[in-house]
């Protein structure tokens, strides 16, 4: 009897394991139910997850792809809108060049004409100079002439007596009369 | 009497099976606080497991996420999910507190599911989830009080406490008591179903030590599971629900 009450006493009063160690009791630290436990999660869980996880991964991949694809496109219409840049640019230098050209044939053209109008307007002055020229010649000429036969009228006035007259009058009709002879 | 004594044989062979200990703790003394030393030896662990397979997983990481990146960039999808659908718009700053939060229940419940804690002895009581023990959870809770706090009064100032005497000044004295009861519930909530769930495995084992206790560790597996996703949830809704304006 008293082993019974011991043994109920020992079931009262809680063991201390005393230090740290491993037990090795396989039932008390309840192993193979945990192992059983881990097999069937790890069994049924991979098929589980895997299958989450690689459509996670596919989904990524696809919109990787989408994505590069559409970069793809970007990249394409970007370039063909350089070239269209490019052509573009290429006529408005033509454009332009033939621009410049016309400006530049139009402005020789202008030079030109008025050269042209500047010669004939110098042409015109050299003309009225010389012509004024002549003119102021004549006149002098003439006022000379006159002053040189006013000269000699006053020289004839002065010196001429009757004399001379005569002789000169007579060398005169002479002088007619070979004329007449001649026209005759 | 030989009966008698047959029959307390084996009731001595089952409590050494058993090993049934309830409220033994083995401590340590860090200045004057008494310290369970079993917590923090598989709190440890735990966050050793954390921090080594997130380590492991984004040591090399790959535009296309192979398996470990794979797993661990779902599991952070997952969480940033949970937050958004409980904060609203401004759950990002909130998404590593919640992602800690859920990680370290959820590897902790489930370690202590899974993980032969048993097989090392300490000299008084033994290895469990971190969360079998209230300390946890209430840490744990109180980090959610101060976080959803801190939410609040950064986001709005002290206007914050307006939300008190809404919708009506009489409900004053319910609105305080909730500060109270949110990391009451919290903790006792989580620490009520993991010890239950551990106990249930135990009893169940020193009674029959093989195959019956396996469904209730799978049960176990999946409330712990349930218990992690709870706290989390609960705790990104308060965030949200002291961060939302009625403005």
């Amino acid at each position: 009897m008293k082993n019974v009450t011991d043994s109920f006493l020992s079931l009262g009063y809680w063991p201390s394991a005393g230090s740290f160690g491993f037990n090795t009791d396989i039932f008390a630290t309840n192993l193979i139910n945990l192992s059983v436990v881990l097999g069937v999660l790890i069994f049924f869980g991979k098929g589980v997850l895997s299958d989450l996880l690689d459509n996670r991964k596919q989904r990524i991949l696809k919109t990787i792809q989408n994505s590069e694809e559409l970069r793809e496109a970007a990249l394409d219409q970007l370039e063909k809108a350089r070239a269209r840049l490019r052509k573009v640019e290429i006529e408005a230098d033509q454009f332009r060049m033939t621009g410049y050209s016309e400006i530049e044939r139009e402005k020789l053209n202008l030079i030109n004409a008025t050269s042209k109008t500047l010669e004939q307007l110098e042409n015109y002055k050299n003309e009225t100079i010389h012509f004024e020229q002549q003119r102021a010649i004549n006149q002098v000429r003439q006022r000379v002439f006159q002053q040189a036969l006013q000269g000699a009228l006053g020289t004839l006035n002065s010196c001429l007596n009757n004399e001379l007259h005569l002789r000169t009058i007579s060398t005169n009709i002479g002088m007619f009369g070979t004329v007449k002879e001649i026209t005759d | 009497m030989n009966v008698l004594l047959c029959s307390i044989k084996t009731l001595k062979g089952l409590y050494d099976i058993s090993g049934v200990e309830v409220g033994q703790h083995f401590y340590w003394q860090i200045g004057s606080f008494q310290v369970h030393a079993q917590v923090l030896i598989t709190s440890w662990v735990v966050i050793a497991i954390l921090l080594g397979s997130a380590i492991i997983a984004v040591r090399n990481p790959q535009t296309i996420p192979t398996d470990g990146q794979n797993f661990f960039e779902y599991v952070l999808e997952f969480i940033r999910d949970v937050s958004k659908t409980q904060i609203g718009e401004e759950y990002g700053p909130w998404v590593p507190f919640i992602g800690t939060m859920f990680l370290f229940i959820f590897v902790s419940n489930w370690s202590g599911a899974l993980l032969p804690w048993k097989i090392i002895q300490l000299p008084h009581g033994e290895l469990a989830a971190p969360t079998n023990d209230i300390n946890t959870t209430v840490a744990l809770a109180l980090l959610t009080s101060v976080a959803y706090f801190y939410a609040g009064l950064s986001k709005k100032g002290l206007s914050y406490f307006g939300k008190y005497i809404q919708p009506t000044p009489i409900l004053l004295p319910i609105n305080i008591l909730e500060d109270f009861t949110k990391p009451l519930s919290l903790s006792f909530r989580l620490f009520g179903n993991i010890l239950a769930d551990e106990l249930v495995v135990v009893v169940l084992v020193s009674l029959v030590p093989l195959v019956v206790p396996i469904p209730v560790m799978f049960l176990g597996l999946f409330t712990s599971g349930i218990q992690a996703l709870i706290f989390a949830t609960l705790a990104a809704a308060y965030i949200g629900e002291s961060m939302e304006g009625h403005h």
